[in-house]
């Protein structure tokens, strides 16, 4: 069996929890998926209607589909819909997780960049060489200004969160 | 005699683009040379078109002198020559400003593999905080055969990760290659459950990481396609064909005996 993952396909994060980046899963991936991942969500941030296939297959899997609607990081409501993103990400349960948008570029890296900023405590320098690495060179300064201006004050359950978060200063909880 | 001249021409236009195109093109074969610069019989005389031609000549006779201080390094090879100078000029500067901030620097080329298999290129001092911590590292394996740097071999005693070192030369055009049981012998290493989490790392973290990581999806039977795109995406922009051919052909059989014995496929996500 040759497994297809989908394109710009790799994983984020792999120590207790798993979540994975990726492009718009297609059927030649839907083996991959089923058979490596076990996923348990997937979080799409994207402006496309869910395929009948997809839908299909999610369904079949026991997979939750959460759909983050994202044209780019200069959507009017952005901040908000990042929250929703992290929500998502920041409650145990809710893993494997993966999260893709169409290409896995550029709406994924700027998610991926934000995780590895407020919750991994990551440098900029590293953040923008990752969201290069998986953009295939292209700079992208409008998305890294964002992840690097963007905060939030979301709350969550602190024993809901995974392990890999990295507690920030007089934290109370609060992301 | 007027095909001379057409050939001193475009052995000029060659060197004006760039002195690597006429090196290379002094070391390869009469065929090569031939198709390269239009001539489709008789042996050509490369030194003597050459010598007929003044400035051609001096040209020609300055960018050896380069090359031959430059001990025989082309290009290509400055990525997989570990410089210990300039990695000790690098830890140096980062340690004068070290950590103001508690942010974790990945090292360059960072990414996570499969499971709690991490690749990326020579780590740093900065970078020490992030591998003990943030990955808790067990095993470090480095692919260069040089000397491993003292500041690197330090640190992990002192953090308690093991250095697993399997040196290797990167694929060369036209006469290196890794080994084939070699990287057999590294496989061996990363996929081994005992040794995780474990970073995987050679000078740039492109081309002989980038050929392991290969095989080890070829262990996860994934399709070509998706390994090359893979492979690219780090090694950009200086993906090798020959990498690419390494990871296509590289034969499967014993480390895939080894790994079934172990119980250690399929590789754990």
């Amino acid at each position: 069996m040759v497994y297809i993952p989908p394109l710009n396909f790799a994983p984020v994060v792999s120590t207790a929890v798993s979540l994975y980046r990726s492009g718009y899963p297609m059927p030649l991936n839907y083996p991959f998926i089923a058979d490596r991942l076990h996923l348990k969500t997937v979080i799409y941030v994207g402006d496309k209607d869910i395929s009948d296939d997809y839908k299909n297959f999610l369904d079949a899997q026991d997979i939750n589909y959460e759909f983050v609607y994202v044209k780019s990081c200069r959507d009017a409501n952005i901040n908000e819909q990042m929250d929703q993103v992290l929500l998502k990400v920041l409650d145990k349960k809710n893993y494997p997780i993966l999260i893709h948008s169409n290409k896995g570029k550029h709406r994924v890296g700027v998610v991926v960049g934000i995780i590895r900023k407020l919750l991994q405590g990551w440098s900029t320098t590293g953040i923008y060489q990752e969201y290069g690495i998986f953009s295939g060179g292209l700079k992208g300064e409008v998305d890294l200004e964002f992840i690097t201006m963007f905060d939030t004050e979301l709350v969550v359950r602190k024993d809901g969160v995974p392990d890999f978060v990295k507690a920030r200063e007089g934290d109370d909880g609060a992301y | 005699m007027s095909d001379e001249v057409n050939v001193g021409d475009k052995l000029r236009a060659l060197a004006l683009r760039g002195p690597e195109n006429l090196v290379q093109l002094l070391k390869q074969q009469d065929e090569e040379l031939e198709s390269k610069l239009g001539q489709d019989s008789g042996i050509l005389d490369l030194h003597r078109a050459i010598n007929e031609d003044p400035e051609l000549k001096q040209r020609v006779s300055m960018i050896l002198d380069k090359f031959y201080n430059m001990a025989e390094r082309n290009e290509e090879d400055v990525d997989d020559i570990y410089d210990a100078e300039e990695h000790r000029g690098k830890s140096a500067a980062r340690l004068r400003d070290v950590n103001v901030t508690e942010e974790v620097v990945p090292p360059e080329n960072f990414s996570h593999i499969v499971g709690e298999i991490y690749r990326s290129s020579f780590p740093r001092p900065e970078n020490f905080s992030f591998l003990q911590h943030s990955l808790r590292l067990k095993s470090i394996m480095v692919l260069i055969p040089e000397e491993y740097p003292s500041e690197n071999t330090d640190f992990m005693a002192q953090a308690g990760i093991e250095l697993f070192q399997i040196g290797m030369s990167g694929n060369k055009e036209p006469f290196v290659n890794i080994p084939w049981d070699l990287l057999t012998r590294a496989l061996e290493v990363a996929i081994n459950p005992a040794n995780h989490p474990i970073l995987i790392h050679c000078n740039r973290g492109k081309h002989r990481t980038g050929c392991l990581v290969g095989c080890i999806r070829r262990l996860q039977n994934w399709s070509l396609t998706m390994i090359f795109d893979e492979y690219r995406r780090f090694a950009f922009p200086k993906a090798r064909a020959l990498d690419q051919q390494f990871i296509e052909m590289y034969d499967e059989d014993k480390i895939k005996q080894i790994a079934e014995d172990k119980d250690w496929l399929p590789i754990r996500w």
